[in-house]
């Protein structure tokens, strides 16, 4: 991201519903082309925040700037984005081609040049034939279709997509998964995509804003979200995670709540409460008594195992605290339950993260 | 359901056959009451008055039922009758209309109110239609007349008195009010059932307000529209009531005129014959809508959808051209 101005600019913005705080004070600002995710649980306010960039809710407070023009209050027909609706809104009194058409027509679009669109983003969407059907004949990836179509035909500078893949079976999910990504690197539009699906965020998105509760907790790219977590909601809501009661040692060690000392690289102050997040493939099982030349390791004692196929996973309990471990593509199981065993990582391994 | 309930395929067939005769027969069982009340209450009058408009007048206005002809019939085409049929259609077309144009935005609001207020708002709409219909028009006939509040705010305001009572202005007001319930019931069902998320995607594609409801709105809620245009129409083409209160001898509509050739004028072919005609025109009027009606119900309503697979016409429809 080079220091042009943003696509999306999203200054201490809050919405307010009544007593509900829907969306509470977001800061955010996305790059022009990039695509960007909005993650988080049902409910957080992603839509909300979605449908404030596209003005079919307006901010309580704050700014909201789209390529640098300030559009907080300004009414959806004025604003250069498109949305694919969560449950696609196609017009059902109208045929594939009506729906496509109607953005260029509701800005006077004349014929060369519309039909000449329309067939563009027909074909970009794999619709062609398909024109004069409406939409309760399609299938819901046909439809998903259309609605982006729909969308994409306007040429928006920014494409606002809500859980467009919700309403799929996961085989077709993940082709429109690939499929969207291609096609966002071939228009090279902006897109903003909602999800609380953290496996599709993660897979699709250049950068990932995670939401909670209305606000926005952590921005950055999917290997700085799953890696280096900034707080124990996002490193537990992101995958599956260890989380580990410690204080602050020094820059560079913890001490957590069973006694062990552990190296982990943290800024917050010696002393302070925080907690290590210690993602189950990221630690490994050896014989009880191993130490590692480098890292940290735990003893503990095998509990369970459950075996997944791709990979095995054992419950270790180290004292009180109960540690997963995910092992993959061993053969066989080297460790059976009442094993005393060493749990090890590598450094960098652990994450501390603020509470 | 399906293979699975099936014990052999050439019983299950026959099985399925039982099924269905034994389903119309309990059909049949349960309509029959209502089929019944409507023989005796509706089919046979009805029958009478057709047999009665082929009828003779004697010349003391007793009807023979004898010497069959379709004098009667002939006569409509007098003058007078074509007149007040005339004046008839165009006023029900006119209060329609009318109840259109303040239903539509009635049923609007109420459709968009939050759940609870919406109850409170139609329960509103009902009581004026629970009131006694006589009672109603006598209210109106005294809120109209020049001793009448309307006349007093007018003439506080400047404009003078006001006489309007007995006009045809007067009939229509009356008919607006006394069938508005009709136009707005309907609306609001097409309303209620509005998703309005495609008024927001309206809206997100450049549509203004006003283009959003225009290609969005109001043809998602057409099939209200028609429904409560039929509903409305029809009865105030024949109305009786509100034009013999609140109308003059200038306003003399087709229901009055019928009334009276069964009481006044004794001439009960002629009335028997209108009715006829009325009747007529109205079941040619719901087929109308019948038939666009039921068009529109197919198009506003999502099908279930067909997940994966489009139904083979279409599949061919789109393959051909
Ligand atoms: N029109 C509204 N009136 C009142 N409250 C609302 C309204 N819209 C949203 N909310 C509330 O605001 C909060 C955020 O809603 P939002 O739809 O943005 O969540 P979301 O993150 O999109 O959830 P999901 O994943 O379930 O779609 C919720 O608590 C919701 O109940
Ligand atoms: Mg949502």
């Amino acid at each position: 991201m080079t220091e042009a101005v943003a696509a999306v600019e999203i200054e201490g913005v809050t919405k307010r519903f009544g007593e509900v705080v829907a969306v509470d004070n977001v800061d955010l600002a996305i790059g022009d082309g990039e695509f960007f995710a909005l993650l988080g649980p049902s409910g957080c306010g992603k839509t909300t925040t979605l449908r404030m960039i596209a003005g079919l809710d307006l901010p309580t407070e704050g700014s909201l700037r789209i390529f640098g023009e300030e559009v907080g209050m300004a009414p959806p027909d004025r604003r250069p984005v498109n949305t694919v609706f969560q449950a696609y809104a196609l017009f059902p009194h109208m045929t594939v081609r009506q729906n496509i058409e109607f953005g260029l027509r509701m800005r006077r679009v004349k014929n060369p040049e519309l039909s000449q669109r329309v067939a563009e983003a027909t074909g970009m969407v794999r619709l062609a034939g398909m024109e004069e059907r409406r939409p309760d004949q399609l299938s819901g990836g046909q439809q998903q279709r259309v609605a982006l179509a729909r969308a994409l035909v306007n040429q928006p500078k920014v494409l606002l997509l809500d859980e467009p893949l919700g309403a799929l079976d996961l085989k077709l999910r993940q082709e429109m998964q690939q499929e969207l990504k291609a096609l966002q690197r071939e228009v090279g539009i902006t897109f903003v995509f909602v999800t609380h699906d953290q496996e599709e965020a993660l897979a699709m998105s250049e950068r990932i804003g995670v939401m909670s509760e209305g606000r926005l907790l952590q921005v950055g790219t999917p290997r700085e979200i799953y890696d280096r977590p900034a707080s124990r909601f996002v490193a537990d809501f992101i995958g599956r995670t260890n989380i580990l009661e410690a204080s602050v040692e020094s820059a560079s060690t913890v001490r957590l709540d069973n006694g062990a000392l552990i190296e982990a690289e943290t800024s917050t102050p010696a002393g302070s409460r925080v907690a290590v997040s210690l993602r189950p493939e990221r630690v490994r099982l050896q014989p009880h008594g191993t130490t590692a030349a480098e890292g940290s390791s735990l003893d503990g004692e095998v509990r369970d195992i459950t075996y997944l196929g791709h990979a095995v996973v054992y419950e270790v309990a180290a004292g009180p605290v109960s540690i997963e471990v995910r092992v993959e593509g061993e053969v066989g199981e080297p460790f059976a339950a009442g094993d005393e065993v060493t749990v090890a990582w590598d450094r960098g391994a652990a994450a501390v993260v603020a509470d | 359901m399906g293979p699975a309930r099936r014990s052999s395929p050439t019983t299950g067939a026959a099985g399925e056959e039982a099924a269905a005769l034994a389903r119309r027969r309990q059909g049949m069982l349960l309509a029959s009451p209502g089929a019944l009340y409507l023989l005796i209450f509706f089919v046979v009058p009805l029958g009478l008055i057709t047999v009665y408009s082929f009828a003779t007048r004697t010349s003391t206005g007793r009807t023979s039922l004898s010497g069959w002809n379709v004098e009667s019939y002939r006569a409509i085409g007098d003058d007078i009758i074509v007149g007040i049929i005339g004046r008839s259609a165009w006023l029900a077309t006119l209060t329609t209309v009318l109840c259109v144009v303040v239903g539509y935005p009635f049923a609007y609001y109420i459709a968009t109110r939050p759940r609870h207020v919406r109850a409170v708002l139609l329960v509103m709409v009902m009581i004026p239609f629970w009131t006694n219909a006589l009672v109603r028009v006598f209210a109106i006939r005294f809120l109209l007349g020049s001793n009448g509040p309307a006349s007093a705010l007018s003439e506080s305001l400047g404009f003078g008195t006001f006489r309007i009572l007995f006009t045809p202005t007067a009939v229509t007001i009356g008919m607006v009010y006394s069938f508005l319930t009709f136009m707005v019931l309907p609306l609001y069902v097409a309303l209620e059932r509005m998703d309005w998320s495609l008024t927001e995607a309206a809206r997100d594609l450049y549509a203004s307000g006003a283009k959003a409801f225009w290609k969005v709105t109001l043809p998602l809620t057409r099939s209200g529209i028609v429904a409560g245009c039929v509903l409305v129409f029809v009865p105030s083409f024949g109305s009786y009531v509100v034009p013999d209160i609140l109308g003059g001898a200038k306003t003399l509509l087709i229901g009055s005129y019928i009334a009276r050739q069964f009481r006044d004028a004794r001439n009960w072919p002629l009335g028997a014959s209108l009715s006829v005609l009325l009747i007529v025109a109205m079941l040619v009027a719901v087929a109308l809508n019948q038939r666009s009606g039921s068009g529109a119900e197919d198009r506003d309503r999502p099908r279930p959808r067909k997940w994966g697979r489009a139904p083979d016409e279409a599949e061919a429809a789109a393959v051909a051209s």
